[in-house]
């Protein structure tokens, strides 16, 4: 059997936009790739999905699961099918996300300093106030070029009509650039030629990338500044990434533990003694980073190294505080934000969104719950959220009392239904919910972004829900030279 | 073995490359040092991965193919089974049939070239572990190794020339940081490149490491100590002569790299340098065939 009939019981969902069909035919830029899978015997498909799952295996690319006692290695899942973006959507896409961070920064910058945009009333006051990322601590804080965002995640979802909405802002420590990375070199191995073939653009630059941006960071006058990586150990789950980035960088990876300050500057215990570290590019958050400011009970930190920050004589990245520019409840402002800013209208649209803190809006949010996704304002990975149309009456009913303990913590969005992007699941084609995540990176030279991404998968049938945490996977994301 | 290995790593990275970015990539600076085909052919095969690499991998005319280089290794290692250890043996007559093995011309035109290279070169691993862990210490393994390190220092100065040689031996020339990236991977250099140079890609840092670094295994300084040391342990008195002749080369040779540096060396040309190098290497090798094998 050829895989060609595979595809001829793919199922078109209603109202959904799909990567690869528009309502007869095959896209133009999926038509290459949609020949070459259809030639391919059915059962060389399979043997394609086990090499893919042997190779993630033999390079350790796992992470591990310690919930019965000894680890367990897993794979975050991967479809071998790849989801292709055209030269003109990603220069659009590009344009879009350049704009959003610009106007992001800018208002870190500001909120961190004179807060004009509070004066001038465009964001409430309150709002900022009320936020826990925002950290009274970065204030008046100069950060090197002003840079906050060194590198943002921003999530993409796109509506039935194929338009692009930004689901979240992710600028604090974003993860799955290995992922970006890795998949690609998957690809190479199990459609040998399929990539030049098509002219995918390469994406193994970023680590070069984000190395010269963090060099460029140092504050001392020095030929080759230090740079690490401040990871929390083996322990975590995204420890893979980590130890990756530090490899393709050639920069020392160290935990808290291998850190200390004196007298305001930081430094790295070595064999030949303390070696002043001068940039750290830390996949800590905020609230570990330095218990003497924040959390007094974790280890992961530094002691100290908040001070040593402030002094000026340390960078760290992504810059401490950006928690405050993508609350859930300030992702709202956004679009306000790049007029305000740029005077410029958003190129890329934000999905609509009710805060549950205003009156009015908590009203009809409640009276329509069902056709609502409602999320926590921090939280993150698709925990703590409430889709109201796949849940049951109970949990809606405590939800609801979750809501009106405190509204502030809540925000409401309609279900927008993900693009579908066929997926080779349990021997079939069948269509998947997807969405985009590229990685931009900011430097003192302009934003850079790499042209490619992660693509999530919610991999259970008709989910909407596509974290690694929920049962989430990802695919190669290729961007075509235009 | 040194050279298979050597090619192998080569084809797998440059194989990887071609898969990257196909516009500005070109088999041809491979097949200019390891081929024996004439520029037409270059041409005719160049932009075909697939072409080249069974070309380089079971192209039975190519002297460097790693089908008649397997051959050769089985054969002298056939030739000299009772100086070898009998799992050496085995090593190689594996590797032997591996490349003989029909599905290995299958997979190189219809399945994924990496996972071809991965496993012949893990082929090559496996001598190499095998050499060092079962072999007597003795006058037999020492010429093993001066042979390996007269091939690797000719290996690496050989490449770094093909590379230079299309920046036109301008070192201050921009380029792509892939271009770089690739000729350090394929020799196995990359993470220490990034460690030892903060700061990004320059054809004078890869110079320093590809020539003079000692702690580097793949440099030609540090094949030239290794060839040294080696070669002093075959000291003897009967054979006065000839090891005086190839140990005064080597020596010098050695200094002369060692007392060296990239500013010194782009002064007298880059190119006339590593011809130099690799003349004088050649040199020592045919030295050393004349007084301990041809016994005339």
């Amino acid at each position: 059997m050829k895989a060609a009939e595979l595809f001829h019981k793919y199922p078109l969902t209603d109202n959904t936009w799909d990567e690869m069909y528009n309502e007869e035919s095959v896209r133009l830029h999926y038509q290459n790739v949609y020949e070459t899978l259809s030639n391919i015997p059915a059962d060389e498909l399979i043997k394609k999905e086990e090499l893919a799952k042997s190779l993630f295996m033999s390079q350790g690319i796992t992470f591990t699961v310690y919930s019965s006692g000894e680890g367990i290695e897993k794979i975050f899942p991967f479809d071998i099918i790849p989801r292709i973006i055209t030269g003109s959507e990603w220069s659009f896409i590009e344009k879009g996300i350049k704009q959003r961070l610009l106007a992001l920064n800018l208002f870190l910058k500001d909120v961190y300093h004179q807060q004009f945009i509070l004066k001038d009333g465009i964001v409430p006051v309150d709002l900022i106030y009320s936020c826990p990322h925002y950290l009274r601590e970065m204030q008046g804080v100069n950060v090197p070029h002003d840079i906050y965002i060194h590198i943002a995640g921003i999530d993409l979802i796109r509506d039935n009509d194929g338009t692009f909405y930004v689901l979240e802002d992710n600028l604090r420590t974003p993860s799955g650039v290995s992922y970006m990375i890795e998949n690609r070199e998957i690809t190479k191995r199990i459609f040998p030629d399929l990539l030049p073939q098509n002219h995918v653009r390469p994406v193994t630059q970023y680590p070069n990338i984000l190395y010269k941006n963090l060099m460029a960071l140092s504050h001392r006058q020095v030929s080759s500044p230090n740079v690490v990586m401040l990871t929390p150990g083996i322990f975590n789950s995204a420890y893979f990434e980590h130890t990756t980035l530090a490899r393709l960088m050639g920069i020392e990876l160290v935990e808290g533990r291998d850190l200390v300050v004196e007298n305001q500057k930081v430094y790295m215990k070595t064999t030949a003694g303390l070696q002043q570290v001068d940039v750290i590019y830390r996949r800590v958050d905020d609230e570990f980073l330095d218990p003497l400011v924040f959390n007094p009970d974790s280890v992961l930190g530094v002691s100290g190294v908040l001070s040593a920050y402030r002094k000026g004589n340390v960078a760290i990245v992504n810059a401490v505080g950006n928690g405050v520019a993508d609350d859930k409840a300030i992702y709202v402002y956004v679009p306000e934000m790049i007029r305000y800013y740029l005077n410029e209208e958003p190129i890329l649209k934000n999905v609509p969104t009710y805060q549950l803190g205003k009156a009015d809006e908590r009203d009809h949010v409640l009276k329509n719950i069902s056709k609502m996704v409602v999320k926590k304002t921090n939280g993150s990975g698709g925990y703590g959220m409430l889709m109201g149309h796949a849940a049951t009456d109970q949990e809606i009913n405590d939800y609801k009392q979750e809501i009106l303990k405190d509204p502030r913590q809540f925000i409401a969005q309609p279900v927008i239904s993900l693009s579908n992007a066929p997926c080779y699941v349990n021997g079939k084609v069948q269509p998947r919910r997807i969405d985009l995540r590229p990685f931009a990176l900011y430097g003192p030279d302009g934003i850079e972004i790499v042209p490619g991404g992660l693509t999530r998968v919610a991999l259970k049938e008709g989910s909407l829900v596509v974290n690694s945490s929920q049962g989430g996977g990802s695919k190669d994301t290729w961007v075509l030279a235009e | 073995m040194e050279r298979t290995d050597s090619i192998l790593r080569i084809l797998k990275i440059n194989y990887a490359s071609s898969q990257d970015s196909p516009d500005d990539f070109s088999w041809r600076p491979v097949l200019q040092v390891f081929g024996n085909l004439d520029d037409d052919a270059i041409s005719n095969v160049g932009e075909n991965s697939r072409a080249v690499l069974l070309y380089m991998v079971l192209d039975k005319d190519n002297s460097n193919s790693i089908f008649n280089m397997a051959t050769q290794a089985r054969e002298n290692a056939r030739g000299v089974q009772d100086n070898i250890t009998v799992e050496m043996w085995k090593c190689l007559n594996g590797f032997y049939h591996v490349v003989r093995d029909d599905r290995l011309i299958y997979a190189l035109q219809h399945g994924d070239p990496i996972t071809v290279l991965d496993s012949l070169i893990k082929e090559c691993m496996l001598y190499f572990g095998i050499t060092d862990i079962t072999m007597f210490r003795g006058e037999g393994l020492c010429f093993m190794n001066v042979g390996k390190y007269i091939e690797r220092a000719i290996q690496s100065a050989e490449i770094l020339d093909i590379k230079l040689n299309s920046l036109s031996y301008d070192l201050d020339k921009p380029t792509d940081t892939a271009y770089w990236k690739y000729l350090l991977m394929s020799i196995s250099g990359y993470s220490l490149y990034l460690k030892k140079y903060q700061s990004g890609f320059e054809a004078r840092n890869i110079i320093d490491q590809v020539l003079f670094d000692v702690n580097f295994p793949r440099s030609v300084l540090y094949s030239l100590h290794h060839l040294d040391l080696y070669f002093e342990r075959l000291r003897d008195d009967k054979n006065a002569e000839g090891f005086s002749k190839v140990h005064f080369s080597i020596g010098k040779l050695k200094s002369k790299v060692q007392y060296s540096n990239v500013q010194s060396v782009s002064n007298v040309g880059l190119h006339d340098y590593l011809t130099e190098i690799t003349t004088e290497i050649d040199e020592i090798g045919s030295t050393l065939n004349q007084y301990y094998f041809a016994y005339s």
